[in-house]
């Protein structure tokens, strides 16, 4: 009886001592506090070693680079004040703000970029993104370890002074300097922390806010610099972002109230949103491409451009991209989306056909490459596990078969293990995947296929797209630039390496108290630009 | 008015009456018997009164408790009226008391519950009241487990708790039957001692206790009260032919026919048997030690004892189914070595072995014949089905039970004749030596007689020895020769039948003859003979083993072994057997 | 009593060890490896940091690297989360799993007996069978179905509880987690519990207490508890590592940043260190754990302890 007692007695005890413990997870909660849906967590908020998006937005929101975008998507000057550039196209000199500054209150100077920008091109920093600077002198010599990282083709002249020097001209470089890899960070505080450094409380930041807390897998707050240049712009004090993996639970959240912001919706709900949020959901297309690409290393799919091209047409991509997926995706006759800055893609050549054209043609492609009932074509469709995809592959599989006859057999797989017989390219035949472009311009997208990219999955390797590309990047006028490309994309088309299928949409709940809110291709939403109408 | 009275009751399971329209009464302080054989319906009579019947079980009639109607009453009255005014007593304390909790306290509990006592007397009370019972040692078994108490002290615990809150009335349902005789003894003379006034319903088979110990006594049979009145006018004239037939079939030391000596060659010999135990990092358990014996052709020795005198842990090593740790087993002039699995098959087969209980000892999942016949297999593999078949049908005829058990399976026999057919499966090799593990000691009286008779036939058929361990003097008088009493795992006495029962050499042996009921109620029961418990095996008393319970000692007992001598053709381990006159 | 401890844990290495081991080759056979991703490195950058964190060596060396870490207590650093230690993020993670995990398990306990307890006492009576089967769909209904659920009744629709753990900093925030993970358990202990305590509630010694007119709760409480909790206690060894895996869906459901989400992730991403690191912890967690109930087994049957 006694023991009885005493054990009941230790069990309340300890709710009580649970109830009342006070977590660590208490933020201040002066101020407006905006809290966002991250989804998956910041691998690293580490400027040069981060590699994800979600990294990146929260990266955004804590640092500046020399360029950044307005609430609109237009480019806009950051850190630096003004910038010029050299006739050939390959000469940037920047003027940094005076008043920039770090949360600590050291100014931020031009040696802040250099000692940054060198770590990010030393391998020895391992960073995944240190691409971004290729086009800097230099930069790929580093990158292989052929030269030291302070050979890099950048200088701080003085306190305000960035010079960078270009490899050959690169329009868009300004597009890239707005990525969070391109952040300066506080040498100190590195020399000081070292790996720690990109923890709450050590991090310096010389963006709109600091980083306040971070509870690995829950979620991190960051709070108002006020040592920011712009603070004053700045609305809301305290911007919580919850990592929160499932799509349905963060949608709940939302609708319970919890989250001012969600990071995606749930394809399945994605009517019911619609109907129950119209002004709370918000749709645009996004700089991705959602694709099935070819192996093209091996048969049956090797040197057979006709075959690829009837595959290709024979699928209905308007259905597709209305009912199969129908979130406001755009179905892709290019490559490029369509709504990317200085450019207009070509189309595939049956881009105005009706489907029942584009069935014949392709039926007549088809038995050209020598298939046919006495010759069926079998072959693996991959695609990583996830509902979509699957939904996706099961139509497109109806379609083959339906029109050409085709027997594909699916095979899905995890992600990691799809990446990894896609880069072996030993057994995969065609397989799912999709590109996001880093920047707002048509070459984070070809630039993939030139041949020994090491993005380029089918393995597309055609002289004459190489030739064009590279003419292309040493064009320093733009509309000529902008011809090569297009011209590049079209031959590129004609050869049938890739399937596009369509262009990616960002989707966000956005409550009706937020505003601010920009809608565009980059799918940027920094915290600065939005502010809270009602405090919770 | 009476106490309780109990009108009309019947109690049915389904279409199943297992007590029929009993009506009796008890008076204040009376002491009243009710006996009845297995399936008599006394244990459910009992169980009614306080309404512990389980929940199948159909009641009808009426029961009347001092002011209480019992019958119509709620759980919430039952249990004002349980402990504090009705007490009982369970038959096995092992079972009856929880092995999880310590003794003092649910000792506790109880007053607790009834709200006897403050918290700080109860420990006090309850403390005192393990001592009226007789514990050795109240504080140390105030806070023992029930395991770790020897069973009488157990019963002595049970006794306790059923007595500490003051009840009216006592039910004691055969609360010895599980307890050695010479402390059934102890406990039925506390019984008496302790109860005062309370009255007491004494339920049990033995008509030995209700003898001694009741005023009046009820006979049920099938549920049925057959007869009821005064102890001494029952035992005189019973008026029921199952009262008769009970009275006629109790087994009596005193007025029996005994079978004479027998005479024929040794055919067994045991030569300073020693048999002990070791568990891993424990302590060794000396279970047998130094035991000497012969069985002749045709003879039965019982092998005496209570529990811890090592009888069955003698038979199993004479069988190899224990290892011998010293000494040796000689049968028919060979030596008996080695488990039993390396022995010649003539000796396997030669030497069989029946249990005590043969729900246990018989296969559920095998018909009687397979049963019977599964010795066959082993040893007469050859057979055919027919032949073999042959052989079952005789020794099922031999036992006394017709072709149509055959085709029966365990649960469908009744006690004896699952026995007979244990004792079947034994025979029917033909074995030279019959080993009795006790067993008749879980059969109804009246079948027991009927074993018995069989087993004798047998013998005088076939020329059998037996070896019949048992702990029941009564048995032990009516069919053997001879009698080995053991102690502790020493041989005490070996006598001759006639000279055992009537000329004792050994203290222990006369206090283990003086400890049974006598079945007549003119007779008073004697003092209970031997006080204390059969010390712990793992610390033996030095020298003679008995000597610490021997109201005969003498210092030079607890000095040395005694050595076997022989008086007057009697076998005895005592320093001053020739000193001391035991015969009666 | 301590002699046997220290031989257990003695003993409990040997295990420890091989499951380390096979979780190392499992980990490492799976195909793909921390750093692939649509994206592909720059081989030179690749080679780099795979000679960084010692992935270009054969296996062999690597495990015994790993172990020689793993005694002087350090599990390396997290390829993925790269600001942390495996070691710092157990530390952060556990105390919230283990709150989490513990308030489960003693709810699960709680209500699991006094549901079974209740429905022995009446069985075969209607309240038996209603509660049977809620406990049947407990365990029958997965935790990834009726979770949302609730979610969806208590946070979207009635707005009673947070929809998520890092939505509020109170109490409010456990209950949600904590009664989810519970469940499954509450379910299962309730139906051993009552198979159990019908079975107690037969033996002789509660005919006994019946006898001394205890009344069923005395009953139930002094005497049959004990007995009947024992099939419950040698089911709280599975029943642990059950809570320990259930938290990992939980931990997804509600955004807890816990070993379960850290698991399944580290596991997706190939976190090498991670997985490792929790798989050590977990391993060690369960033998420790399992130890401490053989000891309270002793404690409730002095049969047993008496050996």
């Amino acid at each position: 009886m006694k023991e009885l007692r005493l054990i009941l007695f230790a069990v309340l005890l300890a709710f009580a001592a649970v109830a009342c413990s006070c977590s660590s997870d208490r933020s201040e909660d002066e101020g407006s506090v905006l809290h966002r849906g991250i989804g998956t967590e910041p691998e690293s908020l580490d400027p040069q070693k981060a590699r994800t998006t979600q990294a990146g937005d929260v990266l955004r929101d804590i640092g500046e680079g020399l360029v950044g975008y307005s609430a609109t998507g237009e480019l806009v000057p950051a850190a630096a004040e003004e910038w010029t550039v050299s006739d050939d196209g390959r000469t940037y000199t920047f003027s940094l703000r005076p008043e920039a500054r770090w949360s600590n209150g050291d100014p931020v100077v031009a040696g802040d970029f250099v000692f940054a920008w060198r770590r990010l091109v030393d391998p020895k920093t391992g960073a995944f993104y240190a691409q971004f600077l290729a086009d800097v002198a230099n930069a790929e010599q580093i990158i292989e370890g052929e030269e030291p990282p302070h050979a890099l083709g950048v200088e701080a002249v003085d306190d305000r002074t960035l010079v960078m020097r270009l490899e050959r001209p690169a329009p868009y470089i300004l597009s890239l300097l707005t990525y969070p890899s391109t952040f300066p960070v506080h040498p100190g505080s590195v020399a000081q922390h070292g790996d720690s450094f990109a923890r709450a409380g050590n991090l310096l930041s010389n963006g709109a806010y600091v980083l306040e807390q971070w509870t690995p897998g829950s979620a991190l707050s960051i709070r108002r610099n006020e040592h920011y240049w712009n603070n004053g712009e700045t609305a809301i004090d305290t911007v919580k972002y919850h990592v929160i993996v499932q799509n349905t639970a963060e949608v709940n959240r939302y609708r319970a109230g919890e989250l001012h912001i969600t990071s995606n919706v749930p394809p399945d709900m994605f009517q019911q949103l619609k109907q129950q949020y119209p002004d709370e959901l918000r749709i645009a297309p996004t700089l991705g491409v959602y694709f099935y690409g070819f192996n093209l290393s091996k048969p049956p799919f090797k040197d057979n451009p006709g075959l690829r091209q009837a595959l290709s047409m024979a699928i209905d991509r308007d259905m597709l991209a209305e009912k199969i997926v129908g979130r406001g995706e755009l179905a892709a006759y290019s490559w490029v989306p369509p709504y990317v800055q200085n450019y207009e893609p070509p189309v595939f050549s049956f881009a105005t056909l009706t489907q029942e054209q584009r069935n014949t043609i392709a039926r007549r492609l088809f038995a050209e490459a020598g298939y046919g009932p006495d010759n069926p074509l079998r072959f693996e469709l991959r695609y990583n596990t996830n509902d979509t995809n699957r939904r996706i592959a099961v139509a497109i599989q109806s379609m083959w078969r339906e029109v050409l006859d085709v027997e594909t057999t699916l095979v899905n797989e995890e992600f990691q293990v799809l990446i990894a017989n896609v880069r072996a390219a030993e057994i995969t035949q065609v397989f799912r995947s999709s590109w996001i472009g880093d920047y707002d311009d048509a070459n984070t997208f070809l630039s993939i296929l030139q041949s020994g990219a090491s993005s380029n999955s089918p393995g597309y390797a055609s002289d004459k797209f190489d030739s064009l590309m590279k003419q292309a990047a040493e064009q320093p006028d733009l509309e000529r630039r902008r011809w090569f490309l297009e011209e590049a994309e079209r031959e590129m088309l004609a050869d049938h390496p890739v399937i596009p299928l369509y262009f990616w949409v960002s989707k966000h709940l956005v409550s009706q108290e937020v505003s601010g809110w920009g809608d565009n291709v980059l799918d940027y939403h920094y915290s600065q630009h939005l502010s809270l109408s009602a405090t919770r | 008015m009476s106490l309780l009275e109990v009108d009309n009751v019947s109690i049915r399971y389904g279409d199943n009456t297992v007590v029929d329209d009993v009506s009796f009464s008890i008076d204040r302080g009376e002491s009243v018997g009710l006996v009845g054989e297995s399936g008599s319906g006394k244990s459910q009579t009992a169980l009614s009164i306080l309404g512990l019947l389980s929940r199948q079980a159909r009641f009808s009639g009426r029961i009347r408790f001092d002011d209480v109607e019992l019958d119509k009453a709620t759980e919430e009255q039952l249990n004002r009226v349980r402990a504090r005014r009705i007490g009982m007593v369970f038959q096995d304390p092992m079972q009856a008391l929880n092995p999880y909790l310590r003794v003092g306290r649910q000792l506790r509990a109880v007053l607790r519950c009834h709200e006897l006592a403050t918290a700080a007397e109860c420990d006090a009370r309850v403390m005192e009241m393990l001592e009226r019972v007789g514990l050795p040692d109240a504080q140390r078994q105030f806070r023992a487990y029930p395991h770790q108490l020897s069973g009488g002290m157990r019963q002595r615990v049970m006794l306790a708790s059923a007595l500490i809150a003051g009840p009216d009335l006592l039910i004691a349902d055969e609360p010895t039957t599980a307890l050695d005789v010479t402390v059934q003894a102890q406990i039925l003379e506390l019984l008496e001692e302790i109860r005062d006034d309370t009255a007491l319903l004494l339920i049990t088979h033995d008509l030995g206790i209700v003898a001694g110990h009741c005023e009046r006594m009820l006979v049920l049979e099938s549920g049925r009260l057959v007869e009821s009145g005064p102890t001494t006018a029952v035992f005189a004239a019973p008026q029921h032919a199952h009262t008769r037939a009970l009275l006629a079939a109790v087994p009596r030391i005193d007025r029996v026919d005994i079978p004479p000596p027998a005479t024929g060659q040794s055919i067994l010999g045991v030569d300073g048997a020693s048999v002990s135990y070791r568990e891993r990092g424990k302590q060794r358990l000396q279970a047998v030690k130094g035991v000497n014996m012969s069985l002749r052709c045709g003879e039965t020795i019982a092998v005496v004892g209570e529990s811890g005198s090592g009888k069955s842990s003698l038979v199993r090593a004479m069988l190899g189914l224990v290892p011998m740790e010293s000494g040796r087993v000689v049968y028919a002039g060979t030596p008996l070595e080695g488990p039993v699995e390396r022995r010649a098959r003539e000796h396997r087969r030669d030497l069989q072995l029946v249990f005590q209980d043969p729900a246990s000892a018989l296969n559920p999942q095998m018909r009687v014949r397979n049963i019977v016949s599964e010795p066959l297999l082993v040893h007469e593999p050859g057979l055919s089905a027919r032949a073999r078949l042959k052989r079952v049908n005789a020794a099922l005829e031999q036992v006394g039970l017709a072709d149509e058990y055959l085709l029966r399976y365990p649960h469908e026999l009744s006690g004896g004749q699952a026995q007979r057919v244990a004792i079947a499966r034994a025979l029917i090799l033909g074995p030279k030596v019959l080993f009795c593990d006790e067993a008749v000691a879980a059969l109804d009286v009246s079948v027991r007689q009927q074993v018995l008779d069989l087993l004798q036939r047998v013998q005088a058929d076939t020329g059998l020895s037996i070896i019949f361990i048992s702990h029941d003097l009564a048995v032990v008088r009516s069919i053997s020769h001879r009698v080995l009493v053991l102690y502790m795992g020493r041989l005490l006495e070996v006598a001759d039948n006639a000279a055992l029962f009537s000329h004792p050499r050994h203290p222990y042996t006369s206090a283990l003859i003086d400890a049974v009921p006598v079945p007549d109620p003119v007779v008073a029961p004697k003092k209970a003979p031997l006080r204390g418990e059969v010390p712990s095996l793992l610390n033996p008393p030095p020298g003679c083993v008995f000597h610490p319970r021997c109201e005969h000692a003498r210092e030079v007992c607890s000095a040395t072994l005694p050595p076997m001598r022989d008086i007057a053709g009697t076998r005895v381990a005592c320093h001053r057997a020739d000193e001391i006159d035991l015969s009666r | 009593m301590l002699r046997y401890t220290l031989l257990r844990i003695l003993g409990a290495i040997p295990t420890l060890l091989l499951v380390i081991a096979i979780a190392f080759m499992m980990v490492h056979a799976a195909p793909g490896g921390p750093f692939d991703d649509d994206r592909a490195l720059p081989p030179a950058i690749e080679e780099n940091i795979k000679r960084y964190y010692h992935l270009d060596e054969p296996l062999p060396k690597q495990f015994l690297r790993y172990l020689s870490g793993l005694v002087r207590g350090d599990l390396g650093p997290s390829y993925v989360h790269v600001d942390y230690t495996v070691n710092e993020l157990i530390a952060d993670a556990f105390p919230r799993s283990l709150k989490i995990g513990a308030l489960a398990m003693a709810l699960a306990l709680l209500a699991g007996l006094g549901a079974g307890t209740l429905a022995a006492l009446r069985h075969d009576s209607w309240l038996d069978r209603v509660v049977m089967a809620i406990s049947m769909t407990g365990i029958s209904i997965p935790v990834f179905v009726f979770a949302p659920i609730l979610v969806l009744l208590f946070a979207v629709k009635l707005n009673w509880l947070p929809a998520g753990w890092t939505s509020s900093s109170g109490v409010s925030r456990y209950l949600l987690p904590v009664v989810t993970l519970a469940l499954p358990q509450i379910a299962y202990i309730a139906r051993l519990t009552r198979a159990s305590m019908i079975d107690v509630l037969q033996r002789d010694f509660i005919r006994t207490a019946r006898a001394q007119g205890l009344g069923t709760m005395n009953v139930v409480w002094l005497h049959a508890l004990k007995p009947a909790m024992l099939p419950v206690l040698s089911y709280m060894g599975p029943a642990i590592a059950a809570i320990l895996t259930g938290s990992i869906v939980v931990e997804q459901i509600f955004g807890i940043g816990g070993l379960g989400h850290f698991f399944v992730n580290g596991a997706l991403n190939r976190d090498y260190t991670v997985v490792l690191g929790i798989v050590v912890f977990y391993a060690a967690l369960i033998v420790f754990l399992n130890l401490v109930v053989d000891i309270l087994y002793g404690a409730i049957d002095p049969r047993v302890r008496y050996r």
